[in-house]
């Protein structure tokens, strides 16, 4: 792990002085995450290729004001995440926000619920707040701080949307067993 | 469910060792929070069983001649070259100076001269400067002078011209006014008229 992060810095630093053959493999190791991310968070596959491919562009223009190459993770993340942000705003103006319009009520006949289909829908059900939060937290592994800095928000708020959205989709794919208490 | 543990924290990891280990303790005499507890990873091996998509295009940038930098901002960027130049260049100068004081010394008869007439020649240099302003000084004072009294013979010239042309007109009146006076007495002397 250490030996991989050692690996990137040089990469960034080559990056940096325009080798873009280095920037290309920084990418082969970074665009899968990116891709899934953002596919989660905007739901079509085109969109979510089209803004992979505009966050490394954009990475790479402002490579130089990377201050601390060991923050290119949550420094990648934050241009997807501004990414992101503009279609979904451009897509859904006026504060629109996600509902729950196709499984709301069939949440307790969700078992079992390994079924990739019922996690997409309940992820699909959070607020665009909510799922990000999952999506950085539980898929991409960062820390409430480095999501702080993603989001641009305090880290009571991060820790705010995770826990509501935790509540939300435990819900939908670990109901209560007693029923009727949802 | 009144407990404070802080479960969802302990579920996604961002607890230290000490809570986990409170956690932990805690769950094993409490129904609830470990009911609360199974739920939340039950919740989580779900989410984790979702995989990651195959990206469909991968993504790649072509170089672009245009917007390479340069051989010199390429060296110019890198660190280790420039150490290398700037370490070769004091080499240089180390070397050049080694050079210059050694010729010094075995020629010391040389270097010497040199200082003396450096001095001599400033002070030669400033006895010729001395002069040229005393020089420039006394020519200036006397062509003020000569000035000065080509002036003064002008004024006085012209000052006795007016007084020589002020008498003669002064004369001229005494001359007019005892014509008058004298024709005036002989009137006087012949009577009125008939």
């Amino acid at each position: 792990m250490i030996f991989r992060e050692v690996e990137d810095r040089d990469l960034i630093a080559k990056a940096r002085r325009g080798h873009v053959e280095a920037y290309n493999v920084l990418v082969s190791r970074w665009e899968k995450r990116v891709f899934n991310y953002l596919l989660r968070l905007v739901g079509q596959r085109e969109d979510a290729l089209d803004l992979s491919q505009d966050v490394f562009l954009k990475a790479y223009q402002n490579l130089k004001k990377l201050d601390d190459p060991a923050k290119f993770p949550g420094w990648l993340f934050r241009i997807a995440h501004n990414e992101a942000y503009s279609l979904l705003r451009k897509n859904r103006p006026e504060g629109e926000m996600t509902v729950e319009p196709r499984m709301a009520e069939a949440s307790g006949g969700l078992f079992p619920i390994e079924s990739t289909l019922a996690v997409r829908s309940a992820l699909e059900r959070l607020s665009d707040d909510h799922r990000e939060a999952v999506l950085l937290k539980v898929y991409q592994g960062f820390k409430f701080e480095e999501m702080a800095e993603i989001l641009s928000c305090p880290v009571s708020t991060v820790k705010s949307r995770l826990y509501t959205a935790l509540d939300l989709l435990k819900q939908t794919l670990a109901p209560v067993n007693t029923g009727g208490t949802e | 469910m009144n407990c404070e543990m802080d479960l969802k924290a302990y579920v996604v990891g961002e607890v230290t060792p000490q809570e986990k280990g409170l956690v932990e303790n805690h769950v094993r005499g409490c129904q609830s929070c470990r009911e609360e507890l199974d739920r939340l990873n039950l919740t989580r091996s779900a989410l984790a069983s979702l995989e990651d998509q195959e990206i469909p295009r991968r993504i790649a940038f072509v170089s672009d001649r245009v917007f390479e930098p340069r051989w010199w901002q390429t060296m110019w960027r890198s660190g280790p070259v420039m150490g290398f130049a700037a370490a070769a260049l004091l080499a240089a100068a180390i070397l050049v100076h080694g050079f210059l004081v050694h010729s010094s010394l075995v020629h010391g008869w040389e270097a010497r001269p040199a200082a003396v007439d450096a001095a001599q020649i400033e002070k030669q240099v400033e006895s010729r400067i001395n002069a040229r302003v005393l020089a420039a000084v006394n020519e200036a004072q006397a062509r003020q002078s000569a000035e000065f009294t080509k002036v003064l013979n002008a004024t006085e010239s012209r000052y006795e011209t007016q007084r020589h042309a002020d008498l003669a007109t002064v004369q001229q009146a005494a001359e007019y006014y005892e014509k008058q006076m004298g024709r005036f007495v002989v009137a006087s002397n012949e009577g009125p008229a008939q």
